[in-house]
């Protein structure tokens, strides 16, 4: 599985919760606390092979994957992102997108869950026209409407096959009131439209309050980061969003 | 030959430990292929002694002998398998089984030509297909094709389908129901077994909320879909076919215990130990992982466990089925009327002993290995036949 190479992307090892720290506590609580790299956790949803795992390969290795298997129950792929000068990391989980997975498997996994990604393939009108029972589910798991979300149409490079048009998806996300992208984790060129989708959550979320050590968050479970009420998050993702569209995809 | 190598020995004393050891894993590996050569001749097969071949020692070492071996193990008739329907389209599963089966290209030897990949791919489907045709009740899983292609990377598409379809009525049953509950059962059984080996790694995965989803494509596809070299897969499938359905599961416990101490070095969070855990790292010891497994099932069976977990064993299909699959593989030759009537004396004779064992609550794991081995009646038992009865501790470990 390709874990291994998202992680060794990560220049951080494992104790990125600011453990490196802990003997420069002498000076002040302060900094021990600033140094503590902010975990952020992402769910990607969306039906079978619609191209989540190469969507989140994509993103965590700079890769498009050669051999991909279906994804069976959830794998894990994690990156870390400077962003103006804070360190933040985006764990991303690779959802199943057999129905059978997500009624009992996936649930444990949207806890705590701090943005999700919903993908849809453009060449495939099913895999957009579930997009409301995603949706759904994901109201179903309490997940705080504030969330970030944001609507994903993939395999753009197949654009002569498309079956769903921008304006129909368009109107979708606006009703959810979710941004929409479309982009191809396959394209080489778009490679860096498939980064600016993440960095574009990654602001949103950086954006947000202090967050807790997933530990800690883990202990206090009710309690979910809020970070949709930042207004400026908002509006700096949208127009990077639409900077994007015009210059990385033509859909 | 041998006794030239073993003339060379008394002459040369330079001649180091490790030389001497795969000097005797040839001959072990030869005297296997016989003894499993033997058993297959024999008339009627000797499906017990052909069980505890499978689980020894480097199973049943080739695919050729697994071909003749499987359909046996499984209580298979290759000469009488149903033809392929035609409607295998027209099934709800159906376009689910095509994309899977098109991203299954890992699983192919690295060798292959395309055009033989595809034919491959084509029966694959096929397999599935008539498997869920002819049972309507299955349901396809994400993770079957995984087990499919094993089979029909060893055998002909007939007998592939022939030999899931047992398999898929029986040890598989349970993760063919229409939603995954019976499946996470089987999952939660995970944590008492790791609980009673090391009562601190339990604590530490569930502290960290590590959850069972790490290894559920290991049950669901006998290990199929994560590790990389198909002998290590064809000898664990040797294992299970020869065994309990909940097998796997100690399986995957056995591999847990076996890095620990990575995992109690982790960070105590989910996200890092279900990241360490479900890759799993190329060249494990899997002869000896598939030993710790089968000691694991003898110190804590299922039943023992089932009692502690509060779990409801009972509504296994998968475990009521194998007993009747055990019970019918017995009944599958001419003279098996007599055959049975020994067994019974013998079993007989057995239980009384180990009436008397199980009184001894703690008694030592080796007095018990003692008891399988002379019971020799259910599944991993077989392998403790082998294990107690000779030096296997130094087997094979040289190649």
């Amino acid at each position: 599985m390709s874990q291994e190479d998202g992680e060794a992307k990560t220049e951080a090892p494992r104790n990125t919760s600011g453990t490196t720290e802990v003997f420069e506590t002498s000076t002040t609580v302060i900094v021990e606390k600033k140094s503590q790299k902010r975990i952020f956790k992402i769910i990607v949803i969306g039906d079978s092979n619609v191209g989540k795992t190469c969507l989140t390969y994509r993103f965590c290795s700079g890769k498009f994957p050669e051999k991909t298997e279906a994804t069976i129950g959830v794998d894990f792929r994690e990156r870390t992102l400077e962003i103006d000068g804070e360190s933040i990391k985006l764990q991303l989980w690779d959802t199943a997108g057999q129905e059978r997975f997500r009624k009992s498997m996936v649930q444990h996994y949207y806890r705590n869950v701090h943005a999700v990604v919903f993908v849809y393939d453009v060449t495939k009108a099913s895999s957009f026209e579930n997009m409301p029972s995603w949706v759904d589910e994901c109201d179903r798991h309490h997940l705080n409407t504030d969330i970030p979300r944001i609507l994903v149409g993939n395999k753009c490079d197949m654009r002569d096959k498309a079956q769903i048009a921008t304006n129909v998806a368009q109107k979708f996300a606006d009703s959810h009131n979710m941004p929409l992208f479309e982009t191809s984790a396959k394209d080489d060129s778009a490679c860096d439209h498939v980064d600016a989708i993440f960095m574009t959550l990654a602001h949103k979320l950086k954006n947000s309050k202090p967050m807790m050590s997933p530990k800690l968050a883990g202990m206090v479970k009710n309690r979910v980061i809020n970070v949709g009420k930042s207004r400026d998050g908002r509006r700096l993702s949208q127009s990077r969003e639409s900077e994007n569209e015009k210059d990385m995809c033509g859909c | 030959m041998n006794s030239n190598h073993n003339s060379e020995k008394k002459t040369t004393d330079t001649k180091s430990n490790h030389e001497n050891y795969r000097s005797k894993d040839d001959l072990t590996k030869k005297q296997k292929v016989a003894a499993i050569k033997k058993t297959l001749k024999s008339d009627p097969v000797d499906v017990d002694r052909l069980r505890q071949l499978a689980i020894s020692r480097g199973g049943l070492i080739n695919d050729e002998l697994r071909r003749q071996c499987w359909p046996k193990l499984l209580n298979v008739n290759i000469y009488g398998i149903s033809k392929k329907p035609e409607n295998l389209k027209e099934h709800r599963d159906y376009n689910q089984v095509v994309l899977d089966v098109a991203r299954s290209l890992k699983r192919f030897p690295p060798g292959m030509r395309d055009e033989q990949r595809l034919v491959l791919q084509d029966q694959l489907i096929d397999v599935i297909m008539r498997v869920l045709v002819k049972n309507p009740e299955l349901h396809y899983y994400q993770g079957y094709h995984d087990i499919c292609v094993t089979f029909l990377l060893i055998v002909s598409e007939d007998i592939a389908f022939a030999l899931v379809d047992q398999l898929s009525t029986n040890h598989l049953r349970d993760f063919m129901e229409k939603t995954m509950e019976k499946t996470t059962k089987i999952l939660s059984y995970l944590y008492p077994i790791l609980g009673k080996a090391n009562p601190e790694l339990r604590e530490f995965m569930e502290l960290a909320e590590t959850g069972t989803i790490f290894c559920l494509s290991w049950l669901i596809t006998w290990f199929g879909h994560v590790l990389s070299d198909f002998r290590h897969v064809v000898r664990l499938y040797d294992f299970f076919l020869a065994c309990h359905p909940m097998m796997p599961i100690y399986v995957a416990a056995a591999i847990v215990l076996y890095r620990q101490e990575e995992v109690l070095q982790c960070e105590c969070d989910m996200a890092m130990i279900h990241s360490l855990l479900s890759k799993i790292p190329d060249g494990l010891p899997y002869e000896q992982l598939i030993s710790k497994a089968g000691d694991l099932y003898l110190q804590y069976p299922p039943e023992k466990l089932e009692q502690e977990a509060n779990l409801q064993l009972k509504k296994s299909q998968s475990i009521t089925n194998y007993k009747k699959l055990k019970l019918s593989s017995r009944s599958q030759e001419p003279d098996s009327v007599l055959k049975a009537r020994r067994r019974q004396k013998l079993k007989e004779q057995q239980e009384r002993r180990l009436v008397v064992m199980n009184r001894q609550e703690h008694g030592s794991r080796l007095v018990k290995v003692t008891v399988w081995a002379l019971t020799a009646a259910v599944g991993v038992a077989a392998y403790a036949v082998m294990y107690a009865a000779t030096d296997l501790n130094h087997w094979w470990y040289g190649h």
